[in-house]
């Protein structure tokens, strides 16, 4: 490990104060350590030495050496390497990395590598009575959060088709990550897409691709219900009987209207756009609740309960 | 492949040196604190920086790093002087974590003082762009407070199983969230025992005048689910549409491809499963499980009874 550390040091040493793209040859004539007897033992160490570099963030970028474009060498570009410095102090950083320790995405808590390159914390600290998990896959996230911080587009199979889509924002609500923005065919058109459904993620080539509308807020885009989710089709009546009804007023948005009948029970009437998430909150209350209509929704539901029965 | 521990160590060193260079008179203690070094390691990693440096390699062309009396010392690495951008999976990392604790409403004045400064990093154009909802449920602001305080509550809980509504006093240890939802863990007093309560199934929650003492060190705060003797199990296979529940139930996978998989569900109420079941419809298929099979004929036949079929 030690050669590979001083290599690399001395590689980004030199990549860092040269200025100019530097074809592999130079390299492996200029660089300590790099002077392999064999072009297969250099090329080998050197693919491993590149991919060690993309591993650790550092941008490596193959230019022309000359205005002809004959020859190709490799650049670091300093202004992409750096980390711009945020100013933040001491007591910020301290507080970051304790909402680390708190917070895993995919079960996972953040490692000290940003902190440590935000200029370090102390590591530890209290642990408060808090803990979220905030679900998904990291990578597929970490792609996306580039897509947004640098307007590319993206790329995604989602629900049986491809989408090209210009991400304006990312979030996350309700236990999932949501990107939000209109599709390439029709810009007019705010969407929020579920990562977890998302497969196949791709970014464009270039960034600021698009322009995200001044007044855009990533949150309104999302539904504050499941069922919610894609836009209004139609209105569920539904009752709930008087033992549960405070569970179910409970999960409602303030776009539900729910009032209580002199019986106990409550009557509501509920948008729903996402027919399966409405189901699936239906069944959580077994037989104590009844959606009355529409029919097409009443009868659905029935059919769906009933779909085992001979 | 270079191993993991070898980026871990460069990706420190890279993030130690500028540091050191922007605060020359640091003490060996300061640096190891603020990167998480021991003495020895700190010491190894600056005597490797000591033989690198630029082509030529010879006294005025490496870097100058060492320890001298209690002070680190980089010098000639003007190179170095910038840390290493964050990846975007750090930076959404960081400030996703910033983010989701302010939106719970805590966190001290610092936290948003330095995600603002993260945003304006990180987000120059949109700030707007990234949220973080953990979309609190009323009571877990009092059960956080009766947590951290020690108080005992008397809750009212309506059980997610089975459905039954119960009273007993709790000891919340420690408050929680995943996949979007909340829970506490506490010492059920009437279980005797450690449970987890799903936030949004408590109706009520009272102290009741006592106070209790905190384990010292709480279990890890998550939603363990160990399979019990008493637990029902059902093997089901899942058709093409259904193959997302294996990423939201705790589950066994037993066989299977893209098509068609087999999994082993176990669960303490059968009727956990017998939902999960009538929801799914014709894309899942129970193989076995006598008991979730009657839960499921029961379930449907009241469903079915209340819409007058």
């Amino acid at each position: 490990m030690q050669n590979v550390v001083e290599r690399i040091l001395n590689l980004l040493a030199f990549l860092l104060t040269v200025q100019r793209p530097v074809s592999a040859d130079e390299i492996r004539m200029t660089v300590g350590g790099y002077d392999q007897s064999s072009d297969e033992a250099f090329r080998r160490m050197f693919e491993r030495d590149k991919d060690l570099l993309r591993q650790l963030g550092i941008p490596l970028e193959l230019r022309p050496t000359d205005a002809w474009e004959v020859e190709h060498g490799y650049v670091v570009p300093p202004d992409e390497y750096a980390l711009g410095d945020p100013g933040l102090t001491d007591e910020e950083r301290a507080a970051l990395w304790l909402a680390a320790q708190v917070v895993r995405i995919g079960g996972q808590a953040a490692g000290p590598d940003a902190l440590f390159k935000l200029g370090g914390a102390p590591v530890g600290g209290t642990v408060e009575p808090l803990a979220a998990d905030l679900g998904a896959e990291s990578e597929l996230l970490g792609d996306v959060f580039l897509a947004v911080s640098e307007r590319r587009f993206i790329g995604f199979d989602y629900r049986g088709s491809r989408r090209q889509v210009a991400p304006y924002g990312l979030v996350h609500r309700r236990g999932h990550w949501y990107v939000v923005g209109p599709e390439q065919a029709d810009l007019s058109v705010v969407k929020a897409f579920r990562l977890d459904r998302s497969d196949d993620l791709r970014l464009s080539e270039n960034a600021n691709q698009f322009e995200r509308p001044a007044d855009f807020r990533a949150s309104d885009a999302i539904p504050q219900a499941p069922w919610e989710a894609g836009g209004d089709d139609l209105i569920a009546e539904v009752v709930f009987d008087a033992d549960l009804a405070w569970w179910a007023r409970r999960q409602m948005s303030g776009r539900a209207e729910a009032r209580d009948e002199a019986d106990g029970t409550l009557r509501a009437s509920i948008p729903v756009a996402n027919v399966e998430a409405f189901f699936a909150w239906m069944l959580s209350f077994d037989d104590r609740a009844e959606i009355i209509g529409p029919d097409s929704l009443r009868s659905g539901f029935v059919a769906r309960i009933g779909g085992g029965t001979e | 492949m270079s191993s993991p521990r070898t980026a871990r160590r460069l990706s420190r060193l890279l993030a130690m040196l500028p540091w050191v260079i922007a605060n020359p008179g640091a003490t060996v203690q300061e640096v190891c604190e603020r990167f998480g070094y021991t003495p020895r390691q700190l010491t190894a990693d600056l005597n490797l920086v000591f033989v690198c440096g630029l082509p030529g390699y010879g006294p005025g062309d490496l870097m100058v790093a060492y320890i001298d009396d209690d002070e680190v010392v980089v010098e000639m690495a003007d190179y170095f002087s910038s840390a290493v951008r964050l990846s975007a999976p750090e930076a959404l990392t960081l400030l996703a974590a910033g983010m989701a604790v302010l939106s719970s409403g805590q966190g001290p004045t610092a936290l948003r003082s330095g995600v603002a400064k993260l945003q304006t990093l990180l987000l120059p154009e949109s700030a707007e762009a990234l949220v973080v909802d953990l979309a609190e449920p009323g009571l877990v602001g009092e059960l956080r407070k009766a947590a951290a305080d020690g108080t005992v509550l008397h809750i009212v809980y309506t059980a997610i199983g089975s459905g039954a509504t119960t009273e007993r006093d709790i000891e919340p240890w420690t408050v929680f969230s995943t996949l979007g939802n909340w829970y506490v863990a506490a010492h059920c007093r009437l279980a005797d025992g450690e449970r987890v309560f799903r936030i949004d199934r408590v109706q009520a929650a009272e102290p009741i005048g006592e106070s209790f003492t905190p384990p010292a060190k709480p279990p890890p705060p998550v939603v363990m689910y160990s399979p019990g003797v008493d637990d029902v199990v059902a093997t089901i296979r899942l058709g093409p549409a259904a193959q997302w529940i294996t990423e939201y139930y705790p589950l066994e996978v037993l066989e299977g491809d893209q098509d068609s998989t087999l999994v082993r569900f176990s669960a303490s109420d059968p009727l956990v499963i017998a939902r999960l079941l009538l929801r799914l419809g014709d894309t899942a298929d129970l193989i076995d499980g006598a008991e979730v099979d009657a839960a499921q004929a029961d379930l449907r036949r009241r469903i079915l009874a209340r819409y007058g079929n």
